[in-house]
Parts: C-alpha cells; structure tokens; sequence
C-alpha cells in the first residue's frame, strides 16, 4: 500500500471515529443550507432578475441596479435611517452609559427594581409599545400633548406631521433600547477590575479622569458591540415604523426595514427587493468593519 | 457532505451562465456539480410556476336554497361595509351560504398576495381596485369567471370590461365605478358670481378660476391639487381624452399628442396659480372641505361619500358640474379609480362565491341599495335607469347629480394598466412633482423623458409614434 | 476644621446620592408609564381612553373590553400558536446549538473542525433581510407556509448561540468527566445529555430565553408566514385589530395587555437569566 492510501485510509478513518461530531454538527448546516446559503445566493442570482413571485422571471442585469440608483423612495429611506438613528442613539448611549455606572456604584438602592424598570420595554412585544406610544402621541388627546400644553407648549402634531414622525419613532426607540444598552453596559463596568481604580485614586486622579483614561477605554468593546448592534437595528428596524407610522406621513418616515419590506411584499417586486437587500447589507458590513477597526486602536 | 456546500459556491455560480459572474473557481468535484445541477433545477422548478386553474363552471342541480358554504370575504372601508349589508338579503335568496365580511383594512394587498403565492389563506372573495385587475389577473391564480360571467359583458362599460379580462378570459366583475365632474361649492360660486354652467372646456375652468382667484383676493381658489399628488388629475384628463400608458401591447404609449394636450392643461392650471397646495387625504384637505380655500373638487362620484364622511354639515352648499372637455363639444366624463371582485383560485367553494358576487354585483335590487347607502356608484348599466337616478339629492341642494354622474359613461374610453400600472404612476407622480418644481418644462420634452424612464424601469418597449395619433 | 470639612462633604456627598435617587426613581417612573397607561387603557370604557383631561385611573374597572377581546379575535388560540411556536423555536434552538457546541468545544481531534467553525462563525455576519424572500419562497413551495415549521425552523440554528454554547461547555465541562464516560462506555449522545447538558443548564436558559424573546414577539415573520386565522400569533392578532375605518383602541389595549403579560412576568421572574442571555452577547462578541 502506498503512503498515499496510507494517508488517504487515516483520513477516512479519522473522520469515522469521529463521525459524532459531524453528526452533531450537521443539522446546524442543514438547516443554514436551507435557510441560509442557498437564500443568500438565490437572492444574489434575484437582484439581476425581476420577479413578483407568481409570474415569470425575466433577466434583467443591471436594471435594478440601475433603477435603484434613481430610485428617490430609497434615498429618502436612508436618509430617514440615518435621522432616525441621530436622533435616538445619542440620547440612548448616554443615558444607557449613565444609567450603568450609576448602577453599578455601591450606594445605590432598590438596583434591581431600576434594572427591572429600564429593562421591561426590551422584553414587551413591539406591537404593543408603539399601540401604547400611538395612543400617548394623539394628537388632540394624546397624553404627551396634554402635559406638553399644561407646561405652556404647543402640541406636537407628532404622527401626522411629516416633520414628528422621525421625531417621535426615535422618542419610541430610546425608551425601548435605553435599558438593553444599559444592561450590557453595565456588564461591561462591571468586568471592570476595581484595582485599576484603586491605582488610579492612589495616584491622586480625580473621577473625570479616572473615566476617561480607566472607563471609556475598557468599555470601548462593548460601545462598539452596542453601536454595531444599533446600526444595524435600525438600519433593519420594522415593527417599530410598521406599526406605528406605517412609513407616513408620506415617506416621511419610512426608514430602509420597512421599504425593503414594501418593495418585497407589498409590491412584491422580488428581484429588486433583492438588490437592494444586497446593496444596503454590502454598506452596512463595510460600515460594521470600520467600527470594528476602532477596537484595534491601543488601550492607553 | 454537506460541508461541502460552502466550497462549491464557485461551481455553482459557474454553472449559471447567464449570469456571468464567475466569483472565484474552485475545485470542482462530481458531488459539487451535482448540487450544482438539484440547485439550479430547483430554483427554476421554484421560479415556473404558472398554472391556470379550470374555468368556473356551476352545476345547475343545486338550487339556491341548496348551494352551502361558508365564504370570507375581503373588502376595504365603506365598501365592505355595503358587502356586509348585502347579506341579509343575500341570505333571502341563498339560505345556507354564511358570508364573513372581513373589513381589516391592514395591508390588504400584502396579505392577499402573500396569500395568493402561498396557495393558502386568501379568502374566497375578494376586492380589487379596478386598476389592478390586470396585474392579478395575470397571476393566473384567479378564477376563470368567463363561462359564468360571459353573459354580463354588455351590462358593464367597456372600458371597464376591458381590464377585467386577460387573454380572452374574465377575471374579475366590475362593481362600482368613479365617474368624474366637479363638485362645487354653491355658496362661493354665488359669492363670487361664477355661474357653473358656463364651464364647458377646461379654458373655461381655468378662466373661471382666475376670476375666483381676483374676486376673493386671492382667498379662495379653485381646486386642490398638490405638485407632488398630480397623477389622479393625470389620469382623468389622459382617460378623458383617450390617452394611453400602455398600448394593446403594452408598450409605453405615454408621448402621444392627446398626452401633450393633458400636459398643457396642467401646468396652464398651475401658472394661472389657481390650486391650492394641499395632498389630498390630509387633514388639511379635509379642513379645505369646510372652509372658504377650495371651491371646487374636480374627481370621481366617489368622493361624495368623502364629503358626507368628513363635513357632513356641509349638506346642500354643494352641487356638480360636468367636467369640463378638452373642447367644445368633447367627452365631459372620465372615470378615476373603481373597483372589482375576484375569487382565487384557491377558492374552494366557488359556486358560493359566485353566488355571493353574482347578487351583489350583477343584480339591480343589490347595486342599488350599495348606491343608495354608500355612495358607491355602480358600473352595472342597466340600472342607470332606474328612478333613482333621477331623485333630487339634498346634499346638493336638490340637484340630480346621479343622473349627471351617469351621463355618457359608455363613451369612456378604454385606459389600458398591464400588472405595471401602479409603478408606471409613481414615476409618473414622480416626475410629474419634480417638473412642477423645477420651472415646468415643455410638455412634449417631459413625456419624452418620462417614456424613456418606464420603458427603462418597467422593461417594455415604447410603442411607434404611429399608433399614437388619433384616438 | 478637618471634621467640619469632612461633615460638609459628606452631606453634600448625601445630598447628591438623595438626588440621584429621586432623579432615577423619577425616570424609572417615566419608563414604567406606558406599561401603566397600558394596565388601566385596558381597563376603561371606550370614551374613557381618548378624554382630555386623561384619567389616571379607570373609573370604573372595567372588564368588557376583555370579553370583546375573546369574542371578536380568536386570542386563546393565538395563544397557544405563540407558545407551541415559542416552545418549538427555544426548544430546537437551544438543542440544536448546545450540540453542535459541544460537538465543537469537545473533539479537538476532528478533522477539519476548525474551518468548520470558522465557517460557523462567518455565518453570523450574513443579514437576514438578504433571506426573507428566498426563504418565503422555499416556505411557499414546499407547502409549509402558514404551519409552525414556518416560524419555527428559519433561525433555529443561529451561530451565535453555538458559539456561546461551545464557550461555556469549554470553560464548565471538565475532560476528565468525558474521558470516564466514554471509558464507562456511554455513548456519545449520552454523553451529551447525561453529562454537559445538566452542567450547562444556566446557559441553555439563558439561551433559551434570548429565543424567546425573539420569536414571541416577532411581527414581520409572522405577518409573511402566517395566512389563516387560526394560526395567527398573538403579536399579529393585536396588529390586525387595526381596522380602517375604526381602530379599536379599547379592544387592543385589552389584547396587548393580554400578549404582554406572560413575558413581563417571566421576565420579573427571571431576570437574571434574562440579562445573563442578554449581555452574554456582548462580553463574548
């Protein structure tokens, strides 16, 4: 016998004793082939065809490409996206952050009661959260408004207004990711060794300089895990704008989630649905890996 | 092994050869090329599936009071509301079929196409905008109505016949319609002393507004229409004067001369600046219905309900006038909007169905209660005779607007919409919103734009110049 | 003078703890409103809901809006879709990536292990909204739209959870106790179920829990797969009460109140679990 069949029979062999595992590990491949790989390349194969899913596929090339470059519904999606999440994720990170440290000191009291308090929004089902905001945003009889008018303000014509719709589905949204953040920031703070801090107050720093040269930079994976994760929530986001909004007034406040979802099934224009999907997820994993590269810079 | 599946990405894209795009070669194995081949089957097997179901066909052994069933259908606002009044008397006649009107509103048309694809969960009727008829149709995942049906051909308008049927086959029966005129508001009119009836072309509307806009200083004005919202005043004016977006074929059609005509009438209303800048369905929109803002509402009978829903107090100050002809002596009616019934295919109890839309829509007793109660202005001809139509009706101070709404509507001409229809209108809505903004450039320049952008969108031909002239 | 000093700042130390309590309980008010606004919206009449000046409190309790609830949606059965749905998913989920996270924490000496978990882990960055309609379409033409399988197998094996399940099974499974099984001859399987489930138990709920939440109020999905009433899931049944000419508010406020319940209650109950699922993520990710 050859040294080849030598090799080859070991393989083999290896690969039978260690037949469990693969076993093991299959029914994840099978079901990612099914509901994974061959999506993702028949999805491919569809953003150069145009399809509705009930008549004939026809080739079209670059045509959705080329009708997406034009495509302003889409543009103004993004734009809207990106609003959206300035308008939200600021508030939402520094409340979150502020919120977790505030949480994680010794002296505070009732900590579960407020993790519990910041926490619930993330665990109710969308649907509801933006029923209850539909009904604390009406516009004559709207709670908000109500309180807004007794402190002397004007009310907000907050879903029917082309200019509060983005305003009020990212109001919607700090109240619902706010805890999320805050939990996982809150892990992060607490990985943080106590001995960095007792070093630190030794050497005479005071508590903005122990935040800034001790905190942000330990906490840096987790602000980048939590900005990756709410790029792509809201890039993606749709219960929230479905059912509070649906997109409107206008496209006001359409953002990408649920224009992806009209053009797919409500129009039910598969191939272009496709390409788009495609060519947004292409940017947001470009975006993605830039952020991730921030890890990569030195810790001081 | 299906570990493998990931290596043989390159195999299989290659074996694509139409799409041309090789991302990387790797080494092929026989496994590989023969996942490659199951895939490639199988997507196409996944991509073919056009089917027409058998024609409808009714055993006539089963009497009315025989026929079960227990049928859902889907309708939306007052519409299936006046479906759901319809059952009581439906129930005289036909015993034994439940009826369930289903009024979510939710998305329809995504539940009703996700349902259609899925072969499960469509009700058993259901309604469609008459705009839409051809695209579903073309599903082939509707009911072949034709040997049914067949007989109620001359009992509809043409033009609305003609997009309920694809390749000779009946899809889907016409139930009400929006004939076009122009409501108005009586007490402006006399305020400002513009009599109606001497509107005949639409030079004399936009004259007539001019005037309104100089005797209310500029206060009132005279119809409601929002650069951005143009395409309904498009599509009255294109059908009115048989222009087309498509042609028998169903290639753009959309820059012909009677398309230019309708052009020029637009942008003469907005240079005369006599519009109010409000999207229709806003709050603001509704508001204008009360005040002194707009004193006309060139569109469909269908938007009476639309005022009685909205400002009900404002009974008796209206009243109707023709809509105005592109010249003297031309067609003073178009219809805009409207709508169909269809059972899937999946249906399973469709002589129940038929029964059920066979009553609502092809019977006078049915048409005209919905008309009577809703508002919904039947596109079953023969009961344009009836008394009815010739009551005197409060609402508009005693005018017999039905009988106006009903005047001339066989003459309407034929708007051909292909399953292309509502995107071929967002972009012309579209384009439409950035010629009104950037400075209205010549008609004839921005229908040679807009038919190059659909043949290019929508991947259809544009149709010879030839074919276009005339009517 | 020093004590004087050390009194002033310690007050003043006090002083700011007092107020940040009273800002947090303030704010943590403002987060538990809706959830209250919700409570009592269920509970009022119909003219109730939209009065201006608002009530706070229902007057009278009551429980009518419930009784339309069961009578016009089919919520019970809508119920038990979410929870067979939802005991489907976590159930399949949390098998599914325990083992292949053993599978892949457990035999060192596999060939190609490690490509493949390589491969595993790129599966992660693939976004689902590249799947949807290809998977709609798969569900469509087998026949398995509007089934359980239709929301219970797209996602069923995520790679996230089988990384974190491969971490924890590395870090709380000793080797010494799979070498003694398997020298004792218990089969692979038995390993795994008699041996490293029991010791990571912590982690499956915490997974498990993570998949619920997804799958309980998942409305896009639901509203794609799900075609006939009867198998409607609770978020989709509150979502349809949306009709167009009236919205229900009475009647949804009473629902919501309904599909929300089971989770806040878990949720109170297990709150570690939760959080534990929760920033697993992040620490590892």
């Amino acid at each position: 016998m050859s040294s080849v069949a030598a090799r080859r029979n070991s393989l083999r062999s290896r690969i039978w004793r260690h037949r469990h595992f693969y076993l093991f590990i299959s029914p994840f491949f099978v079901l990612f082939g099914i509901f994974g790989l061959y999506p993702l390349l028949f999805s491919f194969y569809l953003s150069f065809a145009r399809w509705d899913g009930l008549t004939e596929l026809t080739w079209a090339g670059l045509g959705n490409f080329a009708a997406l470059v034009h495509d302003e519904v889409f543009f103004t999606s993004l734009w809207n996206t990106f609003a959206i999440g300035v308008l939200y994720v600021p508030p939402m990170f520094i409340g979150a952050f502020v919120f977790a440290i505030i949480l994680n000191t010794t002296w505070l009291k009732f900590r579960a009661f407020f993790r519990a308090a910041f926490f619930m929004p993330v665990v109710t089902p969308m649907v509801v959260v933006a029923i209850v905001f539909i009904l604390l945003y009406g516009q004559e009889a709207g709670l908000i408004n109500y309180l807004a008018a007794r402190m002397g303000f004007q009310p907000i014509p907050w879903l029917v207004s082309e200019q509060w719709s983005k305003p009020a589905i990212a109001l919607l949204l700090v109240w619902r990711w706010t805890g999320y953040n805050m939990v996982l920031m809150l892990a992060g703070l607490q990985g943080i060794s106590n001995e960095y801090y007792e070093a630190a107050r030794i050497e005479g720093a005071g508590a903005f300089q122990r935040m800034w040269h001790i905190t942000l930079p330990l906490m840096r994976p987790i602000f980048i895990f939590c900005s990756i994760m709410s790029l792509i929530g809201t890039v993606y986001m749709f219960d929230e704008v479905f059912v509070l909004t649906q997109g409107g007034p206008g496209t006001s406040s359409t953002n990408f989630g649920l224009y992806l979802f009209n053009v797919s099934f409500v129009d039910f224009k598969f191939g272009y649905a496709s390409c788009m999907a495609y060519t947004v997820a292409f940017f947001v994993f470009i975006t993605s890996l830039f952020i991730l590269r921030l890890r990569r810079s030195e810790l001081t | 092994m299906l570990s493998a599946a990931g290596r043989d990405d390159g195999a299989r894209l290659q074996t694509r050869g139409k799409a041309g795009i090789i991302t990387r070669m790797t080494k092929r194995t026989i496994a590989g090329q023969r996942a490659a081949a199951l895939v490639l089957v199988s997507a196409l097997a996944f991509i073919g599936g056009s089917f027409a179901g058998e024609p409808l066909t009714l055993d006539p052994s089963i009497s009315p009071t025989d026929l079960t069933g227990n049928i859902q259908v889907w309708g939306w606002n007052i519409a299936a509301a006046s479906l759901e009044k319809l059952v009581p008397p439906f129930n005289d006649i036909y015993p034994r079929v439940i009826v369930h009107v289903n009024m979510t509103g939710a998305y329809l048309q995504s539940r009703f196409l996700l349902s259609l694809s899925a072969g499960v969960g469509a009700p058993d009727v259901s309604q469609l905008q008459l705009a839409e008829a051809a695209r579903y149709s073309r599903t082939r995942r509707l009911t072949d109505l034709t040997p049914v049906a067949r007989k109620y051909e001359k009992d509809f308008p043409a033009s609305f016949w003609k997009n309920c049927v694809f390749e000779g086959r009946i899809h889907a029966i016409p139930w009400d319609m929006g004939p076009c005129a122009v409501f108005y508001k009586r007490d402006l009119f006399r305020r400002y002393q513009i009599d109606p009836a001497s509107i005949e072309t639409w030079d004399d509307y936009i004259g007539a507004g001019r005037l309104l806009l100089e005797r209310s200083g500029g206060q009132t004005k005279m119809l409601q229409l929002s650069t951005g919202n143009m395409e309904g005043l498009f599509e009255i004016l294109l059908q009115q004067n048989a222009g087309q977006m498509f042609d028998d074929e169903g290639r753009i059609a959309i820059n012909s001369p009677q398309a230019v005509r309708v052009m020029s009438v637009i942008q003469r209303i907005l240079e005369a600046g006599i519009n109010a800048n409000i999207t229709p369905y806003s709050h603001a929109s509704y508001a204008s219905m009360k005040s002194d803002l707009v004193a006309t509402y060139p569109t469909a009978a269908w938007f009476g309900g639309t005022i009685k829903d909205y400002a009900p107090e404002t009974k008796g100050d209206w009243g109707v006038f023709r809509l105005p002809a592109m010249e003297r002596g031309g067609l003073r009616t178009s219809n805009l909007g409207g709508s169909v019934l269809v059972i899937p295919d999946q249906c399973s109890q469709k002589a129940a169905a038929w029964a059920f839309i066979d009553y609502t829509l092809c019977t006078r007793e049915a048409q005209i209660e919905q008309y009577r109660n809703f508002d919904l202005f039947p596109a079953f001809l023969p009961i344009h005779g009836d008394p009815f139509f010739d009551e005197p009706d409060p609402f508009y101070g005693g005018q017999k607007v039905r009988r106006l709404f009903s005047q001339d509507i066989e003459r309407i001409p034929p708007l051909n919409r292909t399953k292309d229809w509502f995107e071929a209108l967002r972009y012309l809505t579209q384009s439409l919103s950035k010629w009104a903004t950037n400075g209205m450039g010549p008609p004839e320049e921005f229908l040679a734009q807009l038919e190059d952008k659909l043949s290019r969108r929508l991947g259809r031909d544009i149709a010879p110049q030839a074919h276009l002239e005339g009517s | 003078m020093v004590a004087r000093e050390e009194r002033y700042y310690r007050r003043r130390r006090k002083a700011g703890r007092l107020l940040t309590h009273f800002l947090m309980i303030c704010l943590a008010a403002a987060f538990i409103f809706p959830f209250y606004w919700l409570l009592i919206s269920a509970f009022k009449a119909k003219e109730q809901i939209f009065t201006l000046p608002p009530q706070f409190l229902p007057h009278p309790w009551l429980l009518r809006n419930f009784v339309k609830v069961f009578h016009e949606t089919n919520i019970v059965r809508a119920f038990f879709n979410s929870t067979v749905i939802a005991a489907g998913h976590c159930t399949l989920s949390v098998f599914l990536c325990s083992l292949a996270g053993y599978a892949f924490a457990k035999f060192p000496n596999a060939p190609g292990r490690n490509k493949l978990f390589a491969f595993v882990l790129a599966t992660m960055m693939i976004p689902g909204a590249v799947t949807l309609i290809p998977v709609f379409v798969v569900l469509c033409k087998v026949h398995a739209i509007n089934t359980y399988w239709a929301m219970i197998l797209p996602g069923a094996a995520g790679a996230f959870g089988i990384f974190w399940m491969r971490q924890y099974i590395i870090d709380s499974v000793h080797n010494d106790l799979i070498d003694s099984a398997r020298i004792d001859g218990c089969g692979e399987f038995g390993i795994y179920w008699r041996i490293v489930v029991p010791i990571v138990k912590p982690a499956l709920a915490a997974l498990g829990i993570l998949s619920l939440i997804g799958v309980w109020n998942n409305l896009m999905w639901a509203f794609i797969v799900l075609r006939t009433d009867d198998m409607l899931t609770l978020p989709l049944v509150i979502y349809l009460l949306n009709g167009e000419l009236r919205t229900p508010y009475e009647t949804i406020m009473a629902a919501s109140l309904i599909a929300t319940l089971p989770l806040v209650v878990a949720f109170l109950l297990f709150q570690r679990q939760f959080i534990q699922g929760i920033t697993a993520g992040a620490i590892k990710g």
